[in-house]
Formats: C-alpha cells, sequence, structure tokens
C-alpha cells in the first residue's frame, strides 16, 4: 500500500493499469495518429487483463508548442479532437464485432480545464469539447463500455470534457490529493458574496457545491472510491465487465450520466431531479393525446 | 396586453423566457411544463441567501408549429444570468425524455410516415453555464444534457436559438453546438470560457472583458456565422427566429442534420483542420479570420447592419448545409 500523488503523471497511470509493455501510443486498430497533434494528450492502445482497450489519457508534463494555453495537462482544441478520432478509430476498429465485444474505453482523467484564450474562442473551443463528448455517448451507444479513472483534478469543463459522459466513473480518493469540483470553495465564496467559514459549515451537509471525491460520491457523480494505487487496474477491470454485463441485460440506462442521476437519488445527495422529471411526465401525460 | 401577432415584432434579445417560450410556437399552442404554479424551486439558494425563481431560471414546455409538437427549452437570463443548477437542469433533461418518448409513441402509431409528425426540440440558451450555488448538481446536469442530445441523434431534430442578452458561455457553449443546427441573430454570442476569465488568463492588454465590440467580434453571431458555427443567421425578433424554425421544419431530418458542424469522424476532422488554420494563421482578432475566409472589408464588418451583412458575407467553405 502507497499513498503516492498521481496528479500530473497520466503516462504513469497507464503503466500501472496495462498489462506489462503492452502500451501501442497513437495507434487504435488500423488507425496511426500524427504524434505532433495534441501533445497535452495521449491516445492509445494497451491490454488490460488480456483485453485490448483504447487508452486515453490527459498528458501534464507536455505543452502545446502552436498553443500555449494547453500546459499543465489543460485541454486545448488539438487535444480534444485528437480524443475524439481516438473514440471514433475505436468504434472502426470493432465496427463488425458484436456489442458484447465492443473493446471499452479507459479514460485516464487529471485536467485542470479546457484552454481558455483567445484564439480558441475564436476558431470554438466549445466544437472541440462537445465533439469529444459527443462520441464517447456515441461510443456508449454501440457497446463500448467507458470508464474513467480520476487520478488528480477533475475540474468544471474539463471534468464535462473528459470523464462525466464515461459509463462508470472511478476516482483515487481523496487522501491523494484528488480534487474534483467546479471551483473551489474560496472561489464560490467570493462569487457568491459568502464568508467561506460559513460555505464551509454548509458542505458539509450540502454536497452540491463542495468539492471533491467523497462529495461527489454522495450526489452520484463518481461510480467508486478507489483507495489504493494497487487497486486502480483491478476496480478498472471490474467495472468493465459490469458495464458490460448492464449492457447485455438492456440495462445500459444505468450507466452513464442519466445512470448517475439515479445513482445521486439513491445515495440521497441529488433527490429534487427524479421529483421533477415525475412532475413533468405526469404533466405531459394530461396533454399528450394532442400530439398522438 | 400585447397580443401574440405583436410580440413577433418583439426584439428576441430583450424577450423574457416565457415570452420567446409562448411565441416561438403556434399562436395558443404553447403548455408549460413544471410551470411556476407548482413552485419547483431550488431548495439550495435559501441556504445561501439567494432569492429563487418559481421556475428556477428555465420555462419548458410543449406547442405546435405547422401542427408537428415543438418541445420548447427557453432560459432566463435575468435570474442568476441563466445558470443552470439542480431542478433547472432536470427540467432541460426532462424535456428531452418527454420528446424521445412521444417520438417512439409517433413511430409506432404511424410506422410508413412518421418523420414529417416527430417532434422537435427548440432550445433558446441565455446562460452562463454552472450554477455556482449549487454547481455540482448543475455540472451533472450538463452531463445528463449532452447525453440526451446524442439521444436524440437519428430521431428528432434539435434546433439551438443563440440571440439573448446574457449570451451562451460555460458549459452551455458545447451544449449548443451539439445539436443538429445553431440559429443565431448577430446579438448572439457563443463561447465556452467566459471574456473575464479570459482576460485573467491573458492580461488585460491581449483581451479587455470591458470592451463589448472585441467581445462580439470573437464570440458573436456574425462571426459565427462567417465560420459556420451557426447555420442560419437572422434579424433580432421573435418572429425572425420563428419564421427560421418554421422554414427548418419543412426540410427533410437529412437536410437538417447537414447543419451540424460537430458529431461525425469527418466533422472531426473537418474541425481539427480548422484549428491547423489557427496555428498556422495565429490571429491577433477574428477580423484576420474573416479577411482569410474572402472577406476583404473585414473593417467594416462590424457596423453593418444585417440585410447589408448578408448580401456581402463570404463564409468558410463547407459541405451540406
Amino acid at each position: 500500500m502507497s499513498v503516492q500523488i498521481m496528479t500530473g503523471k497520466g503516462r504513469e497511470a497507464i503503466s500501472m493499469i496495462m498489462d506489462e509493455g503492452s502500451f501501442l501510443e497513437n495507434i487504435i486498430g488500423d488507425y496511426m495518429q500524427d504524434d505532433q497533434i495534441g501533445p497535452g494528450a495521449v491516445i492509445g492502445t494497451i491490454t488490460i487483463g488480456g483485453r485490448a482497450a483504447t487508452v486515453i489519457s490527459n498528458d501534464a508534463t507536455k505543452g502545446n508548442p502552436r498553443f500555449p494555453v494547453v500546459y499543465a495537462g489543460v485541454i486545448g482544441m488539438e487535444e480534444a479532437y485528437k480524443m475524439a478520432i481516438a473514440v471514433y478509430k475505436t468504434i472502426e476498429a470493432d465496427k463488425d464485432k458484436p456489442a458484447g465485444q465492443k473493446r471499452p474505453l479507459i479514460l485516464i482523467v487529471d485536467s485542470p480545464g479546457n484552454g481558455p484564450g483567445k484564439v480558441e474562442e475564436i476558431f470554438g473551443m466549445n466544437k472541440a469539447t462537445g465533439s469529444y463528448q459527443l462520441a464517447l455517448t456515441e461510443a456508449r451507444q454501440h457497446g463500448h463500455p467507458v470508464i474513467a479513472m480520476i487520478i488528480g483534478r477533475a475540474i468544471s469543463g474539463a471534468f464535462l470534457c473528459h470523464g462525466l459522459q464515461a459509463d462508470h466513473i472511478l476516482t483515487l480518493s481523496k487522501d491523494f490529493g484528488t480534487m474534483i469540483h467546479v471551483m473551489p470553495l474560496s472561489s464560490i465564496a467570493r462569487i457568491t458574496k459568502r464568508d467561506l467559514e460559513t460555505l464551509e459549515e454548509l458542505s458539509k451537509t450540502n454536497p452540491v457545491f463542495a468539492s471533491g471525491a467523497d462529495f461527489f460520491y454522495k450526489l452520484g457523480g463518481v461510480e467508486e472510491i478507489v483507495e489504493n494505487i494497487e487497486d486502480m487496474k483491478a476496480a478498472i477491470i471490474r467495472h468493465i465487465d459490469e458495464v458490460y454485463k448492464l449492457n447485455q441485460a438492456g440495462q445500459s440506462e444505468q450507466c452513464g450520466p442519466w445512470g448517475r442521476g439515479l445513482l445521486g437519488e439513491e445515495r440521497g445527495g441529488r433527490t429534487l431531479r427524479k421529483k421533477v422529471l415525475d412532475q413533468m411526465e405526469t404533466e405531459f401525460a394530461q396533454i399528450e393525446n394532442r400530439y398522438l | 396586453m400585447k397580443g401574440w401577432q405583436e410580440f413577433q415584432d418583439q426584439s428576441f434579445y430583450e424577450a423574457t423566457a416565457r415570452e420567446r417560450a409562448f411565441h416561438l410556437v403556434d399562436e395558443g399552442t404553447f403548455e408549460e411544463l413544471i410551470a411556476p404554479v407548482d413552485e419547483m424551486t431550488s431548495p439550495h439558494l435559501p441556504v445561501l441567501g439567494e432569492a429563487i425563481s418559481f421556475d428556477d431560471g428555465v420555462v419548458t414546455g410543449v406547442g405546435t408549429m405547422s401542427s408537428r409538437p415543438v418541445f420548447v427549452i427557453s432560459q432566463e437570463g435575468r435570474f442568476i444570468g441563466g445558470a443552470v443548477g439542480e431542478v433547472g437542469g432536470a427540467k432541460i433533461v426532462g424535456t428531452f425524455k418527454l420528446a424521445l418518448e412521444l417520438y417512439e409513441k409517433i413511430k409506432a402509431k404511424y410506422p410508413d410516415d412518421y418523420e414529417s409528425r416527430v417532434p422537435a426540440v427548440v432550445f433558446s440558451f441565455e446562460t452562463g453555464g454552472v450554477r455556482l450555488h449549487e454547481a455540482n448538481a448543475g455540472l451533472l446536469a450538463h452531463a445528463e444534457v449532452m447525453e440526451m442530445i446524442q439521444k436524440c441523434r437519428g430521431k428528432l431534430p434539435v434546433i439551438s436559438l443563440v440571440g439573448s442578452k446574457v449570451g451562451c458561455f460555460g458549459g452551455m457553449g458545447f451544449v449548443c453546438v451539439a445539436t443538429d443546427m445553431v440559429i443565431m441573430s448577430d446579438l448572439g454570442r457563443i463561447g465556452l470560457t467566459g471574456p473575464e476569465v479570459i482576460e485573467e488568463v491573458m492580461g488585460k492588454k491581449e483581451f479587455d472583458s470591458a470592451d463589448r465590440a472585441l467581445i462580439y467580434r470573437t464570440t458573436g453571431g456574425k462571426h459565427k456565422y462567417i465560420m459556420r458555427d451557426c447555420a442560419y443567421l437572422v434579424e433580432d425578433s421573435i418572429g425572425g427566429f420563428r419564421r427560421q424554425i418554421e422554414e427548418v421544419l419543412k426540410m427533410s431530418y437529412a437536410q437538417i442534420q447537414e447543419c451540424r458542424s460537430i458529431g461525425t469522424p469527418e466533422l472531426t476532422e473537418e474541425q481539427l483542420g480548422i484549428v491547423g488554420l489557427a496555428a498556422g494563421l495565429n490571429p491577433k482578432d477574428a477580423k484576420d479570420v474573416w479577411y482569410y475566409f474572402g472577406n476583404d472589408n473585414s473593417e467594416a464588418i462590424p457596423d453593418m447592419f444585417y440585410q447589408e451583412f448578408m448580401s456581402v458575407v463570404k463564409r468558410r467553405q463547407k459541405g451540406g448545409c
């Protein structure tokens, strides 16, 4: 057992979870990605527990010479499109396989944000991050299990981009310095004009604005907290199998963002969501005939 | 009181979420779902001493356009900048769910003739993204909305409207481009990172968040139209948006889907190509990009009125829409 901070160590995390020596960087099926594109993101193929999988990770050690906002794991435009292409190439590689044999996608998550900059806004960083999310959801629809493993930072837009469209999300516990939030409590205090002490006190009972793995667990925002680095690989394999099983049983609704909505209700962290959805169903049922 | 017809000339930019919702669909057909009378409000705001709104900042419901069901989601920028929390987020997600369920029922009832009968979803954005007072719930709701948009793919048209005061920023900046089509007015703005944050990162000299003209050049409707990040640019009135939606709903679903800017391997490669252009061109201003796409008059574009702009503008070449 060891507590080793994994923030900034996407590549090391890939080595820890893969079958030894199995990583083929920039290769997915017959596809080979130009290694100059999107250096802040790592894509490729590994085997894990004897099974081929696509891996997509942040690389906090590399900047992008063309886009200076990309450093320390920031997802820039090239990075997000590279990640999206990795997903589409995964779908392509397994297009003739039956649903139960589509290879998994494993996302190693450690990013502080999407690229913030003028050029990014002119050319549309929003499209880049949106592309990747749509690709991941499409992969799930084809039956590829998508598992996210948070090893460091899963912050706001970066977490939406790279993580929150997964079937299941795992995170190292807070002992590893993992950070999951939209904004740190100190910034929320500034913007909402509340003092930090009050917010800290409130966050003990209300997880909707507090940061960290435990609160996201309560909200159903992550499926499982992993307490030891050594357990990451086994946990990922276990969740891949669970997702295959749920998909085969026709219960894929229990995975992904919708599934985490159900989990938020079950864990008592997000109870209003279901009330709203039920009320809408009831109200619409009364007028539905007009539209049929 | 103004009638439905008079509202067609009302500025879309100035209109409230409810005014937009009621007047985008056919007269007298809008039925609000989870109306203010239901008092579905955020429990998280009072804890922080904030006022609540009985619709939690988003109007949801259904009406018809040319006898076709149209679900409407309309965000209210006057309430905490239209930001998305737990209740409002669930209302958005729930609207997509109802549209998908109605799609299945219509398809079952008219198996040979359902394409022109299926519902559409029209999403009028006015938002800064996640509501910080309930940030985690807002974030998770964004992910659910993205999943819902993908679930609607290949089934029913989803159309984004952007032309309201607050614009469309933060996580909703990618939600709005993930749909089949974006319709904007030149007053609309779409971005991911808000201007203040860019200023914080790049410095005031590089990006002054108080410079409205700069913000419009970078995120505004004219720019998005040149880039083909919006399919149609309309005049700033509720009727302007409504007429464009009517035209779109006459198109086949295949034609509508050709207006997507992202969401397929081909479009992803195309967008990556545009990023290559960004690196090569390294523009100091959006005007440099307009010039590159053939607008020799790029300096004059910001001050042009709608008709003049539409008659002279050169857009990025793109297949389909």
